[in-house]
């Protein structure tokens, strides 16, 4: 007992011991005696060697408050040579900070004057870190938890290897900069403008937000990207954005290393508020949207009508269209594929398309882009002069070259690009739908498309002969079971109530009552029910669809259910043709008539 | 022994014999030579006087107690000390808090080490508590006449788990914002006052300013109180019940029957009763019977010196080698994925990943209060004082099931649970 106490005695005073050498030792001395002693060689006066004996070691600070919270950067108890020219030519950390004309520094009689003097600015402001460490490993930001390492000097250990190089240099330094720096094309600052420039050239803008300049909804808003991540997050994301989030479905954009690093240096400036606004700009900018800023970073392209379609190919190819869309070897796998467009669409729904995809498509994602009048053209134009090759006869090759891509390869409706399209593309494997409708409707379908949906009219592609060759292998391989004789129906040809305020207002009454579970009070398809359906609820917002069936397909899918979906038949509910009438009038009053055009009827 | 000094000292003698009459005057026993003297010393010092003069062998049986409830003790007091130096750094205020954190990492003198051992030591009293519970337990040492006490150590267990709980947020980064976040939900799925519970802990809808200075005061006044009250009462109280539990026959069998009977009317006129008149349980015995006890100086004191430097080296060691966490500055926005309570806590976040109610308040509350009724359910009188004893098969047989099932959840909810809670292996 008396040996184990006088053990664990000693183990105290050894561990008191080494407590005691590591708070007295500290390199910072070390630091601090080297600068003394070396500062003593140079000195040239004995009242300099005087002073200089006469310092011990002690913590050194710098309190900044002009750029946001108050800042306390001990950075020169180390480094505390950086404002002594005498000791350019030392290795770090005793060494002088350099000067330099690009950074506003002036020499006056061989003697260079700061710009940004480090009593007025600090460190960290410029160059990131943490200010009140006094260790390498915490003050230069190495530990994983810190948020703001040495910009373009210190990366931390959990970033991966391959990004890690290229991480490091000064040049990332020009997102701090940009802090104050605004200016709409600062000289300093070539990395801060090329990325702006590369956002909007790469229609980055038509998905993410950043304040004062875009207003995308698709992605997360970067107006505070920098201040959230660190550089290495960034890099990974664009460069590779399904490494980080598998469920990311930002498409992977054809950067180069140089390009993604002015992306980067631009994302990392972007940290909500920068020091030089004053609420009243940041004002301004919200009511103009900084059309100033975005009228000088992009540059659109003069379209020449003789060119247009030359123009209108290297628009697209160079505006990252492909990085959604699918266009010869190039493919996003994201949108669908523009091979064939000009046989597909006239220029009209193209340009109007360009314009404001929800247009013509009530559910579609695709962004609206910021292209003038002349660039949409010239990209219509070219669109149009898309083909396609000429279609296959058998039903496989039909299958695999036209349809694959949203229904799939085993037919249903999980194409690679299906979770992208609203509606989602139709399960072909679903017997008890494929068996309850005519053939005459499916080769409908396919050849004059359905209306509101991604399902293009592949009339011009495809023959009434061929559309029946794919059905039967669609048949065959997919449904799996053999067509059978149609049920005979009563459905009344023509609804039998006269539309009228009194019917919409039955009509919404049971609406709410009987479909809001699935379809949602507002009809747009996203009841509450509507998580669990597949295939989901039809939006009845969706104009374009609901526009383009008769009163009689409406009727029959009310009173007798839709085989195959969570549609049921409500003549067992006790729906009477009149109640119905009712609900068809309601479901029409909420989707505008187009007046003449086939996209007049937009929603906005 | 009586200081008597010569009538008529020389002023050099006197001043020769002025450190010792200071010494004297302070420790008012010289070193113990005789049992006179060693009970003389644990009765005088006002920090031994707690103890008693003898102490039955039994009780300090290293393989029985474990010292777990004086380390339990002493790591308190270990976080008391280094939480005042600590408090002459802290603020808690949102803007300050985290950089308070900076500075003691970086710049203040000793305040790693200080904060490594507040953070170590207090996981460490919450592991040593338990594990003194568990021992409390399964000797069936809180049978009668301890039951109140027991009742007095689950309390104590709580307040530490709220204590360190409180004191999780304070670093102010998002390891604290998060675990308390996610703590405070957890007690906001209790019934009906489970709302309000969560509103009045955090002084708000979600962990902010508020919170921060709720957590403060509670962790460095109010609990801090209320810790300090109860381990008096739990120590007095083992004073008052005789004693640390021991088996029956640690004792010989003292026949009552052969004691002669006296008609308290012949004691009465006669004697009036002193202290000892109130004292319960064993008479006092004297002569023939076999003592068992033995003096506290220096066989008790030096066991629970011996504890201390244990304990002390073992902070120390592990402070020195392991920093305490700090991680990113609070970004209320951007919760870690996914975010977690406190490790003690895990087994109820785990349980409330299967089911909020059940997980969160049912199961937590069902074993609180059957700790708490153990006493009053369990009143057997067999197996006190021996480990795993075959008389309380039933109880230890439940008891070790909560106690393994909640530790099998707590390692499932530490090491095996990724981004979205999902199952995931730590290899």
């Amino acid at each position: 007992m008396r040996i184990a106490l006088a053990i664990g005695t000693f183990l105290i005073l050894v561990i008191h011991g080494i407590v005691f050498y590591n708070q007295f030792g500290h390199p910072w001395e070390r630091n601090q005696n080297t600068y003394f002693d070396q500062a003593k060689v140079l000195a040239k006066s004995e009242a300099e060697k005087a002073a200089l004996a006469g310092r011990k070691p002690r913590i050194e600070q710098i309190v900044v408050s002009n750029f946001g919270e108050t800042r306390f950067d001990r950075c020169t108890t180390c480094h505390i040579a950086s404002d002594d020219p005498r000791f350019a030519s030392h290795a770090e950390p005793v060494k002088t900070h350099p000067y330099s004309t690009a950074l506003g520094d002036t020499q006056k009689n061989g003697k260079w004057e700061r710009r940004h003097k480090f009593s007025e600015f600090g460190c960290t402001v410029c160059h990131d870190g943490q200010g009140r460490g006094l260790d390498v490993e915490y003050s230069h930001g190495k530990d994983e938890y810190w948020p703001d390492p040495l910009l373009g000097f210190t990366t931390q250990d959990h970033w991966r290897k391959e990004h890690a190089p290229k991480l490091k240099g000064k040049e990332y330094m020009q997102a701090n900069c940009a802090q104050c720096h605004t200016e709409i094309a600062f000289a300093a600052t070539p990395l801060v403008t090329r990325g702006r420039e590369l956002f909007f050239a790469n229609n980055c803008y038509g998905c993410h937000r950043i304040e004062g300049l875009s207003d995308g909804n698709i992605g997360p808003d970067l107006s505070d990207v920098g201040r959230k991540w660190k550089l290495d997050y960034l890099w990974g994301r664009i460069a590779d954005p399904k490494f980080i989030l598998a469920t990311s479905i930002m498409p992977k954009f054809n950067l180069k290393d140089d390009e993604i690093k002015a992306l980067v240096v631009f994302l990392k400036s972007r940290k909500g508020r920068n020091f030089a606004e004053t609420e009243i700009q940041r004002f301004k900018v919200k009511l103009t949207g900084g059309a100033e800023l975005v009228q000088a970073t992009i540059k659109p392209v003069k379209i020449n009508p003789a060119e247009m379609v030359k123009q209108g190919e290297k628009l697209v190819l160079d505006r990252a269209c492909t990085a959604c869309h699918k266009l010869g070897n190039r493919d996003g796998g994201i949108a669908p594929d523009l091979s064939f467009e000009g046989q597909l669409r006239d220029g009209e729904w193209i340009l109007a398309h360009f314009k404001n995809p929800k247009s013509t498509m009530s559910d579609s994602i695709m962004p609206a882009f910021r292209f003038t009048d002349d660039e949409f053209k010239a990209m219509t134009a070219y669109l149009l002069t898309l083909k396609g090759q000429a279609t296959p006869a058998a039903g496989e090759a039909i299958y695999k070259n036209l349809c694959l891509r949203c229904h799939g390869e085993k037919g249903d409706g999980q194409g690679p690009i299906a979770e992208h399209l609203d509606p989602y593309p139709r399960d072909l494997t679903k017997a008890g739908f494929m068996n309850s409708k005519s053939e005459a409707r499916f080769v409908n379908s396919v050849r004059n498309g359905v209306n509101g949906t991604s399902m293009p009219a592949w009339g011009k592609l495809v023959t009434e002969e061929q559309a029946k060759t794919v059905l039967a292998y669609i048949q065959t391989n997919f449904t799996k079971d053999a067509r059978r004789e149609l049920k005979v129906r009563p459905i009344p040809e023509k609804n039998p109530v006269a539309f009228s305020t009194e019917s919409v207002t039955r009509g919404e009454a049971l609406f709410v009552n009987r479909c809001a579970g699935c379809h949602g009070r507002k009809g747009d398809g996203k009841g509450p029910n509507s998580l669990d359906i597949l295939p989901k609820p039809r939006n009845l917002r969706n104009a374009f669809f609901v526009n383009s069936v008769d009163d009689k397909r409406l009727f029959e899918s009310i009173q007798y259910g839709v085989q195959g979906t969570a549609m049921p038949p409500w003549i067992d509910y006790g729906l009477t043709n009149n109640d119905v009438g009712d609900l068809v009038n309601f479901i029409r009053s909420i989707n505008p008539k187009p007046k003449g055009g086939q996209n007049a009827g937009a929603i906005q | 022994m009586s200081l008597s000094t010569p009538p008529k000292a020389s002023f050099l003698a006197s001043l020769k014999a002025f450190p010792s009459t200071i010494w004297k005057s302070i420790f008012r026993n010289p070193l113990p030579s005789n049992d006179l003297e060693r009970s003389a010393t644990s009765f005088t010092n006002f920090f031994l006087h707690i103890h008693p003069v003898k102490v039955h062998k039994n009780s300090l049986r290293p393989l029985y107690t474990f010292g777990l409830g004086l380390i339990s003790f002493f790591l308190f007091v270990i976080l008391i000390v280094t939480g005042i130096l600590l408090m002459f750094y802290y603020v808690p205020a949102t803007s300050q808090a985290y950089d308070r954190m900076l500075d003691l990492r970086g710049s203040v003198a000793f305040g790693t080490l200080l904060r490594n051992m507040h953070r170590w030591g207090a996981h460490g009293m919450v592991a040593i508590v338990f594990l003194h519970l568990c021992r409390v337990f399964l000797t069936g040492s809180y049978k009668k006449p301890r039951e109140f006490n027991w009742v007095v150590g689950v309390i104590l267990f709580l307040l530490t788990l709220f204590m360190s709980f409180t004191g999780y947020l304070l670093p102010w980064d998002q390891l604290a914002f998060w675990a308390i976040t996610v703590g405070t939900a957890i007690a906001g799925y209790a019934p009906v006052v489970g709302k309000d519970i969560q509103f009045l802990l955090m002084g708000g809808t979600s962990v902010g300013q508020e919170a921060l200075l709720r957590f403060y005061v509670l962790h460095v006044a109010v609990l801090p109180a209320v810790l300090t009250l109860m381990i008096a009462i739990h120590f007095w109280r083992i004073r008052k019940d005789g004693g640390l539990s021991r088996p029956e026959d640690a004792d010989p069998v003292i026949s009552l029957e052969a004691m002669p009977t006296v008609k308290a009317s012949v004691l009465e006129p006669k004697k009036t009763y002193g202290l000892q008149g109130l004292v319960r349980g064993p008479l006092t015995k004297v002569g023939e019977i076999p003592d068992n006890t033995v003096f506290s100086w220096p066989n008790l004191f030096l066991a629970e010196l011996f504890t201390f430097v244990v304990t002390l080296s073992a902070i120390l060691v592990v402070s020195l080698l392991f920093n305490a966490p700090l991680e990113e500055p609070v970004n209320a926005l951007h919760p870690p994925n996914p975010a977690k309570a406190p490790w003690y806590f895990l087994g109820l976040q785990e349980m409330v990943s299967y089911s909020a109610f059940w997980g969160g308040i049912g199961v937590p509350t069902i074993f609180v209060l059957l700790l708490l009724g153990a006493p009053y359910l369990d009143r057997g009188p067999g197996g006190v004082g021996k480990w795993f004893s075959r008389d309380r098969l039933l109880a230890n047989t439940i008891f070790i099931t909560f106690v393994v099932a909640n530790i099998i959840f707590v390692i499932i909810g530490t090491f095996f649970r990724g981004a979205n809670w999902a199952f995931v292996t730590p290899w």
